[in-house]
């Protein structure tokens, strides 16, 4: 289990990390979301022992990283990809991580063989594609087989095919009972993959909560509903004594808050309107965490759209 | 509340140490071929050096004048190569350290040990054994291998004890034996110097955590700053002289032969090192209290 109580962190004048507390429990996959630049990988660096905070405290199992006598044997980490020199071998490379904790050679080997390494174990680093480091990064964190595993955009320069295998994998580890805590700035990703999410903006909380929970919390049910008569509809909606709003949907038809399919099919009916259409609309992820994060994103595109409250 | 069975238990006594840091530093030198290459420099450039210097110097004797034979130095000749070899060590020193900065990997290297002077430690002592035995291998060597060459050119063993001055009216080119007195020591200081050096550069790569300002920085002491001195005034640049590393390197070679010259110039062979020692443990002090104290 991580525990993070009041982190902060600041670099000059930026707050990077801003009283943050969450926890990441054993036996899931938990998902660590922000946009950009939230502060997802200074927090990584925090509890990794690797970044002192200004204040507050990270805890795994109850201990700090600079407590644990045996690091590799307890959290294992993927931070950054292309961390290892390029001029040696992915096999050496591993070596000499292992060596520090007392893991036995074959060990490296069987990581090897576990992120499909094998080939390429006596190949200088400096050659690999980003995909390949990735793997070699995953084969360090798993190195020690440690209970705790943080990984920092993991399937970032991965084939499909390369995600779909990190996907596994998480589930699996997260199955053994490990505390599992994913970076992303992927929505869609995270929904396929973590139960749990901490969703972090500009350093702050946003929400601590399972993913599930977290689009039922933020999203107002609407639903599609496609007429010959949308015109008349739209007046017998706003008519009817309900609280919704009306907007016509990308693809056409009207897209209505604030009612449930059941209702709308009802004043539909008591109008003579013949309807071709009634689903309700699962706001995706993507959408929720675009609405929470667009304050806190600090780096907008030009295009991107501007806060809306 | 332990789920999962791991094969590598956490409460096995002891902890992730210097004794096994050691092990994972020397696995990282041996496993690139920067520190193959630099090693085969100075070994080349030591031997072949002191082959070629003593070649030419030998040739020489016979027209130099009283003032020249008297500045003839057998044990200097066969130390050429550490003038190149200061800067192979410089630059490996550093990039021990800052290699690992430029990829990131510094920070896998630090999620490893619970304590980061443990990697200071390690790396530290695995480059500076490295580079103290082939140094010193390299100079004994040349020592040898040089005056080989002197005694090939009609060279005579001076007695131990003695000076060159005993030798300068005669026509045999003075050689120097390993137990002539202050040979040894000479000898053996080389390999201190370049050692002492590797530290002093692998110390800046810590406080600069950059190659190229470690390494800017380690040639800026060796040879920028002694030009900065040589401008000064006398009265101010004549008590500093003597403090500056390369004249401690130069004052831990000089044997017997040319003591008169550089009488209060240059420190005594063992006080200079023990100067140069002292540079080096502030300098590694500073980075290790920086790499603390700093987010990595």
């Amino acid at each position: 289990m991580i525990r993070a109580v009041g982190l902060s962190k600041h670099y000059g004048r930026t707050r990077a990390v801003d009283d943050l507390s969450f926890e990441v429990r054993a036996g899931l996959v938990t998902g660590f979301l922000g946009p950009n630049g939230s502060g997802k990988s200074t927090t990584m660096r925090m509890i990794m022992g690797l970044d002192r905070p200004d204040s507050g405290s990270v805890t795994l199992d109850g201990r700090r990283f600079h407590d644990l006598p045996w690091p590799l044997r307890e959290v294992g980490a993927l931070l950054e990809a292309k961390a290892v020199h390029p001029g040696r071998s992915a096999h050496n490379h591993l070596v000499s991580l292992a060596q520090t904790n007392a893991i036995p050679a074959a060990r490296v080997d069987e990581v090897l063989e576990q992120v499909g390494l094998t080939s390429v174990a006596d190949k200088r680093v400096g050659k690999f594609s980003l995909g390949m480091s990735q793997r070699l990064g995953i084969a360090s964190a798993l190195l020690g087989d440690p209970e705790v595993l943080l990984f920092d955009e993991p399937i970032n320069g991965l084939d499909p095919e390369g995600i779909l295998w990190v996907r596994n994998l998480l589930k699996s580890l997260a199955a053994e009972g490990r505390t599992i805590f994913v970076s992303s700035h992927l929505m869609s990703e995270m929904a396929l993959t973590a139960t749990d999410l901490v969703v972090i903006g500009r350093g702050r909380l946003i929400a601590d909560t399972t993913v599930a929970e977290f689009i039922s919390s933020n999203t107002v049910p609407t639903v599609l509903v496609r007429s010959p008569e949308e015109g008349r509809l739209a007046e017998a909606l706003a008519g009817a004594s309900l609280d919704t709003t009306v907007r016509p949907g990308d693809g056409g038809g009207l897209v209505v808050t604030g009612a449930t399919p059941a209702q709308i099919g009802d004043v539909a009916h008591g109008a003579g309107i013949a309807l071709h259409e009634l689903s309700p609309q699962q706001a995706s992820l993507e959408e929720v965490f675009m609405d929470l994060t667009s304050e806190a994103v600090d780096y907008h595109g030009t295009t991107a759209v501007e806060a809306v409250s | 509340m332990t789920l999962v069975e791991t094969r590598f238990p956490s409460t096995e006594p002891g902890r992730a140490g210097l004794r096994l840091s050691l092990l994972s530093e020397w696995t990282k030198v041996r496993s690139v071929r920067s520190t193959w290459i630099s090693l085969i420099v100075i070994v080349v450039a030591g031997i072949g050096l002191s082959a070629l210097v003593s070649n030419i110097e030998a040739g020489r004797w016979a027209s130099l004048g009283v003032a020249d034979r008297l500045q003839f130095d057998p044990v200097r000749f066969s130390q050429t190569g550490e003038f190149i070899s200061q800067f192979v060590v410089g630059v490996l020193g550093a990039l021990v350290v800052t290699s690992e900065y430029a990829t990131g990997s510094i920070r896998t290297t630090l999620a490893t040990v619970p304590r980061r002077s443990t990697v200071l430690a390690a790396k530290g002592i695995v480059i500076a054994t490295v580079i103290f035995v082939v140094t010193e291998i390299t100079a004994f060597t040349s020592f040898f291998v040089g005056q080989a060459v002197l005694t090939a050119h009609g060279g005579r063993t001076l007695p131990s004890g003695s000076t060159i001055v005993t030798q300068v009216t005669s026509s045999a080119i003075p050689v120097i034996g390993i137990t002539h007195a202050g040979a040894a020591r000479a000898v053996f200081l080389c390999g201190i110097y370049l050692t002492l050096l590797t530290l002093i550069a692998f110390g800046f790569g810590f406080i600069l955590r950059h190659t190229a300002g470690a390494i800017s920085s380690f040639v800026g002491v060796l040879l920028v700053l002694p030009l900065i001195v040589q401008v000064l005034p006398s009265s101010i640049a004549d008590p500093i002289e003597k403090f500056l590393p390369s004249n401690l390197g130069l004052a831990m070679i000089v044997v017997t032969s040319r003591k008169t010259d550089f009488a209060g110039v240059l420190m005594a062979p063992w006080m200079a090192a023990a100067t140069l020692l002292g540079y080096t443990a502030v300098v590694v002090a500073l980075g290790a209290w920086l790499l603390a104290r700093r987010d990595a």
